[in-house]
């Protein structure tokens, strides 16, 4: 919800000012923060990049705007790859295109893994062919359309997003300590449950009641029975006013994996570049 | 065993296991000069190879720029020559190694200004497409200057810090060379137009 705040200030960008939608909504890869692309084109770039992601896991950013610092589009095209690390980590599979309009230029950056797919002379005879002469005249939409469609023409097929899977091991030890976590919770909470006479997992808490309220401490009788044999005991506690503890841990659990609705936003896998692409002016 | 004994034993371990490691993340940093030099080679290896299909195609339009063309040829011979050892680069043979990629560069930029006289030149295809990855093969080079000079600063310093530098010294790790600015080397040459 940045960008209608940050197009007030249309003009002069640095890699880091450009507002990434990707990151706000993971079907989003065009940044138009200057509206120089018609809502309609950016849509359909939209669609043909998630498209281009979902089967080849290859990550693109298309970058529209009125002027670049220093009028260097490769250095802009280049800073974002970087900086915001587009593409895989270690297939560097990511491209940004950039258009910056009073620059006149257009710039392709290829990650390393994609210099072999989309070698420079192909992003030149892109711009040559389908880019320069509408950016030229000042027809943006058409150009980058026609530049995205190509782009995705020659991606297409050239990787497999099942690649991107090989990712997972650098986070199975982290995955692996946070299971381990849960379950050492849950284990602790089912021993607090544990009836100390018959043995069963049936030891509840069923009344609570507050004794005493002193300043901000609440001292409680809380009673735990048996749903099995019966076993009853009265438990006092002493605690602080803010929190409840009838809940116990169990209450935590809901948070995991919960999505909020509407649009999630996506990530950059990490890709360097190296220098790769290319550029024209028109 | 005396208690003092073990006591001075289990001390010696820990400096030997703490030498260790750090020997150990001097030669890891070490090889990642290495590394960034190989880029860096790749990188000037692949203008190189550029070189030949370009001079081909103006010569096909510009054929009364034989001086151009043969020193476009002739830099490019003088630079593949040179072969530098990545582990072991002194600062001259750098020196040496850029001033024969430097002649290159100026001879090929000059081949790019001849090719400006020629419309026909100018407007083919494949001398178009040269010239991006001429273009996108100098960024490349940019790029991974700055790598090799970023790593080789870390294994610079980390070999001046005390106990590096002695465990530098015994095991004959020495500083890598940088590659220094000059003029505007610093920022990729664009062969744009």
């Amino acid at each position: 919800m940045l960008s209608p705040v940050i197009s007030l200030f249309a003009g002069v960008y640095s890699a880091e000012d450009v507002p990434m939608v990707h990151l706000q909504d993971k079907n989003r890869y065009v940044c138009n923060p200057d509206n120089i692309l018609s809502s309609d084109s950016v849509y359909v770039m939209d669609t043909m990049l998630a498209n281009l992601e979902a089967t080849t896991g290859i990550e693109v950013v298309v970058v529209a705007v009125e002027q670049v610092k220093n009028g260097d589009c490769y250095d802009f095209a280049f800073n974002i790859g970087n900086g915001q690390g587009v593409g895989k980590k270690k297939i560097n599979n990511g491209l940004v295109i950039v258009l910056s309009t009073k620059d006149r230029c257009v710039q392709f950056v290829t990650g390393y893994g994609l210099e072999e797919f989309l070698p420079d002379a192909i992003c030149k005879r892109i711009q040559v062919q389908s880019m320069n002469d509408a950016f030229a005249e000042g027809r943006w939409s058409d150009g980058m359309t026609a530049g995205v469609r190509r782009v995705c023409g020659v991606l297409t097929g050239t990787m497999d997003a099942e690649l991107e899977e090989e990712g997972l091991m650098d986070y199975l030890p982290t995955l692996i300590f946070v299971i381990v976590l849960i379950a050492f919770l849950m284990w602790m909470e089912r021993r607090k449950r544990k009836c100390p006479v018959c043995g069963k997992y049936t030891y509840n808490q069923t009344h609570s009641k507050v004794i005493k309220r002193s300043g901000r401490y609440i001292d409680r009788l809380i009673t735990y029975e048996c749903l099995n044999c019966g076993y009853k005991t009265n438990k006092k506690v002493h605690q602080y006013k803010d929190s409840d503890y009838s809940g116990g841990f169990g209450g935590g659990y809901g948070g995991f994996g919960g999505s909020h609705g509407g649009f999630s936003g996506g990530s950059f896998g990490g890709g360097s570049f190296g220098g790769g692409g290319a550029g024209s002016r028109f | 065993m005396s208690k003092t004994g073990i006591i001075l034993i289990g001390v010696l371990a820990v400096i030997a296991i703490y030498l260790f490691s750090a020997y150990n993340s001097l030669v890891t940093k070490d090889e990642g000069v290495t590394a960034e030099w190989q880029n860096v080679e790749a990188a000037y290896q692949r203008r190189a190879d550029l070189i030949p299909n370009l001079v081909e195609t103006v010569k096909g339009y510009a054929k009364h720029e034989s001086t151009t063309l043969k020193e476009v040829i002739e830099a490019r011979a003088n630079a593949t020559s040179i072969k530098i050892d990545p582990s072991n680069v002194t600062p001259e043979q750098l020196a040496e190694y850029m001033k024969a990629q430097n002649g290159v560069s100026s001879a090929l930029s000059r081949l790019i200004a001849v090719a400006e006289s020629y419309p026909d030149l100018k407007a083919n295809q494949n001398f178009l497409e040269l010239q991006s990855q001429l273009e996108g093969t100098e960024n490349r080079i940019a790029v991974a200057r700055k790598n090799y000079n970023d790593v080789a600063k870390d294994f610079n310093s980390a070999i001046r810090r005390v106990p590096n530098n002695i465990i530098a010294s015994f095991a004959g790790l020495e500083k890598h060379a940088y590659f220094e600015a000059e003029e505007g080397a610093e920022k990729a040459p664009k062969v744009q137009f």
